[in-house]
């Protein structure tokens, strides 16, 4: 029993904290026009491997698992990556055709997310992507985007383009039974503990230079207490986090609970966080020029994605835990 | 990161739940004092006559020395099994008198207290607080003088939980009196029989009198009673106050699971006022999951933390935080607990035997203050895990 990165698990999470901050630095999203991934970056990912850490090696993956999993899309999270490299991920898990599995792995053909939303379908990620994939608890479905009519919608979140799809065409792969929806909730926990975690430390660091009737504000309670709390919800949605991920990959029977739990506790934890931080900023928290409103932004996004609020909760009453 | 129990952990668990399910006492806990008292030692009694009492004492001093993660299952099998709960008259002895005089105290101390305490003959209270001196404990100003082998001890303590049923308490005074704050303390073991002692109960909002204010009129402490060394007492108190950080809320943070599922199952059986059902109720069932996550998170932090101190041996920085999670999980629960119980929940006469889920309500806010309070907690969380400029 452990439960925080361990031996080969710590060289893992710091290459993909290095890797993610170097190629998808959250700073280029105060460039206009960042959002997605483009072809060169998602086959820069490709070439490392990071879509496939947990696809088995017989299958062109790295066969590792949740975990290594989990620790890479904290990363992501930490720097507001895209939707698409969730996706991406997820159709390398999902594809069963060995040459476009290959190609997904390599990022040669981008994959965006696909979510329903009443007749309709919301497109999130790049319209250019070949592949769409839509996931849910019962399983997953590739489509191929070419010829579709994608309507573009402005985006709060600049990590993502939205598009609204009308009709989407039949599936070209599916994949009955939850193994996706778990990797994807798991990604998508991982990301929003990302984002918690960075709020916490932009409000830190700062807290421990800026200045206010000659103090740092660091030292006043009204700042300091909020942090705590802050703390908490990180150290709360961490530990379930690592929970969860060890969960899936013992493949425990209540996995899906731990899951479940694991994306609520980070959805807490980052939307509660990433609204602290812009507020103990004080008004240079509300620019644009600074990074806080980024992390509110795609926390938003992601808290909607792999369960909401309400599925999380409505599933959870009944839910029951093994020893 | 694994989740693995070995063998021998879950065999662990196995005999722990066989051994509750057979021994777990059939009749309840009297509400209230010296019945109450008599009970838990009684609990202490058989847990020692049957090798389970100090799971986290170490077996040379005749506990079970088991590591954390056995901990963890030991209260998890206190809580499912509904056994007497572990805060109760014996805590004080248990989970910070013993650790310390195991950490701190003389060979013959050892010898006379520790026995006693593991079999529930002795309770011990803890005399830190002063009316003067809680969250600024440095702040203690209770005397102590030294006369020859003894120490005269006079002034006041305030808060002493179970003052009226201990039989010794750690008791923190002032030996140099030109000393201040941390300097000049001294930890002592006081016989709570011994003459000048004088306590007044204090009746809490709960309608109870678990807490006391206890006056000290030149009560004679034996020198050989002091833990650690005369003027040290700062250092002694500080290894108490961290056995009762540590792992000393742990019951309660997996207790919590058991709670909520208890009061998911009320829900699901009790009427609103409009004859639906409490867990038809979005609102209820909204929140009543959300604690839920809550609490499952909290076994997790639990985990988390304790496999790390089992590594590396030092307890972290963590109790701090722990602490503000479960008091604020325990009373959101308690508040939505008291929507489901409608008017029946304000029937409440001070019998908690009666009433639990008031009585938890209303305990609520005895978790978030005492044994430092939730703004302390935050206080050490911004310095110890933060690293934040200091407020004080
Ligand atoms: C039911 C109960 C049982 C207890 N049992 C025991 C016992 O057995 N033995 C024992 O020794 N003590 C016991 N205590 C005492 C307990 O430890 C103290 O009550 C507690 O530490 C708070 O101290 P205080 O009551 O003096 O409040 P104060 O210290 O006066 O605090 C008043 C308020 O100010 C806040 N505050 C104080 N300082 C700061 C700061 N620096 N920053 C921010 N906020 C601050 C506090 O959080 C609180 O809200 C018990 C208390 C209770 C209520």
């Amino acid at each position: 029993m452990y439960l925080a990165p361990d031996g080969d698990e710590v060289e893992i999470a710091s290459a993909a904290a290095a890797f993610v901050a170097d190629a998808m630095p959250i700073d280029r999203l105060h460039k206009p026009d960042s959002a997605n991934m483009d072809a060169p970056l998602r086959e820069l990912f490709g070439e490392m491997g990071w879509f496939a850490l947990a696809v088995p090696e017989a299958l062109g993956g790295s066969g590792l698992s949740a975990v290594e999993h989990a620790l890479f899309f904290r990363e992501v999270g930490r720097q507001c990556g895209p939707v698409d490299v969730l996706a991406q991920c997820l159709a390398a898990n999902t594809a069963t055709d060995d040459s476009l599995r290959a190609q997904i792995i390599a990022g040669g053909r981008g994959v965006a997310l696909l979510v329903a939303d009443g007749d309709a379908h919301r497109l999130i990620g790049s319209a250019d992507s070949e592949l769409g994939l839509a996931v849910t608890p019962e399983g997953a479905r590739l489509f191929s985007l070419g010829g579709i009519d994608a309507e573009a919608r402005p985006a709060l979140d600049p990590a993502n383009s939205l598009h609204i799809v009308g009709n989407v065409p039949h599936p070209f792969e599916q994949r009955e039974a939850g193994g996706i929806w778990q990797l994807g909730q798991l990604g998508a926990a991982a990301m929003l503990v990302g984002i918690a975690e960075a709020a916490l430390d932009l409000i830190v660091d700062y807290a421990k230079i800026r200045e206010t009737f000659g103090r740092k504000i660091g030292s006043w309670q009204a700042v300091r207490h909020p942090c705590a709390d802050m703390a908490v919800r990180v150290e709360a949605a961490r530990s379930q986090l690592w929970y969860a991920a060890a969960a899936v990959k013992e493949a425990r029977g209540d996995a899906a609970v731990h899951l479940d739990v694991a994306k609520h506790m980070a959805n807490t934890a980052a939307l509660a966080n990433t609204d602290a931080n812009i507020q103990l900023h004080g008004g240079i928290g509300v620019t644009d020029e600074h990074g806080a409103h980024l992390l509110l932004k795609h926390a938003l996004l992601l808290s909607r994605l792999f369960g909401s609020k309400r599925m999380l909760l409505r599933r959870l009453l009944d839910a029951r835990l093994e020893d | 990161m694994d989740l693995q129990y070995s063998e021998a952990d879950r065999e662990f668990r196995a005999s722990a739940r066989a051994w509750l399910k057979a021994n777990v006492p059939q009749h309840s806990r009297p509400a209230e004092g010296f019945a109450a008292a008599r009970f838990d030692r009684d609990w202490q009694r058989k847990l020692h006559d049957h090798g389970w009492a100090g799971v986290a004492w170490p077996k040379e001093y005749g506990g079970l020395g088991l590591s954390g993660l056995r901990q963890v299952i030991w209260y998890e099998e206190l809580a499912r099994a509904h056994a007497p709960h572990h805060i109760n008259t014996t805590y004080v002895a248990m989970m910070h008198a013993g650790p310390t005089v195991i950490a701190r105290g003389t060979g013959a101390q050892k010898a006379f207290h520790l026995p006693r305490i593991l079999s529930g003959e002795a309770l011990w209270c803890q005399g830190f607080s002063e009316p003067n001196a809680g969250s600024d404990l440095a702040a203690v100003r209770t005397r102590g003088v030294v006369d020859g082998d003894h120490i005269i001890v006079t002034g006041a303590k305030m808060w002493t939980t179970d003052a009226q049923y201990a039989d010794y308490q750690e008791l923190l005074i002032r030996t140099d009196p030109t000393s201040e704050r941390h300097k000049g303390l001294t930890w002592v073991i006081c016989d709570m029989k011994s003459p000048g002692i004088d306590i007044k109960p204090v009746r809490t909002m709960l309608q109870d009198e678990h807490v006391s204010a206890v006056f000290y009129d030149e009560v004679r402490v034996p020198i050989a009673n002091v833990v650690g060394e005369i003027g040290q007492g700062w250092s002694t108190a500080l290894a108490t106050l961290n056995f009762e950080r540590g792992l000393g809320f742990i019951g309660d943070q997996l207790e919590l699971y058991e709670r909520v599922n208890r009061a998911i199952d009320l829900a699901s059986k009790t009427r609103l006022e409009d004859g639906r059902l409490a867990i038809e109720d979005d609102g209820i069932a909204q929140r009543l999951a959300a604690i839920k996550a809550d609490c499952i998170a909290i076994r997790a932090m639990t985990l988390a933390d304790i496999a790390e101190t089992d590594r590396t041996g030092i307890p972290g920085p963590k109790g701090s935080m722990m602490k503000l999670m479960v008091t604020g999980t325990h009373k959101a629960l308690s508040e939505v607990v008291g929507e489901i119980l409608g008017w029946s929940f304000l029937e409440f006469d001070g019998d908690r035997t009666a009433h639990p889920w008031t009585y938890d309500y209303l305990w609520s806010w005895v978790f978030s203050i005492s044994g430092g309070t939730n703004e302390i907690q935050r206080e050490i969380t911004a310095d110890r895990v933060l690293g934040l400029p200091r407020s004080r």
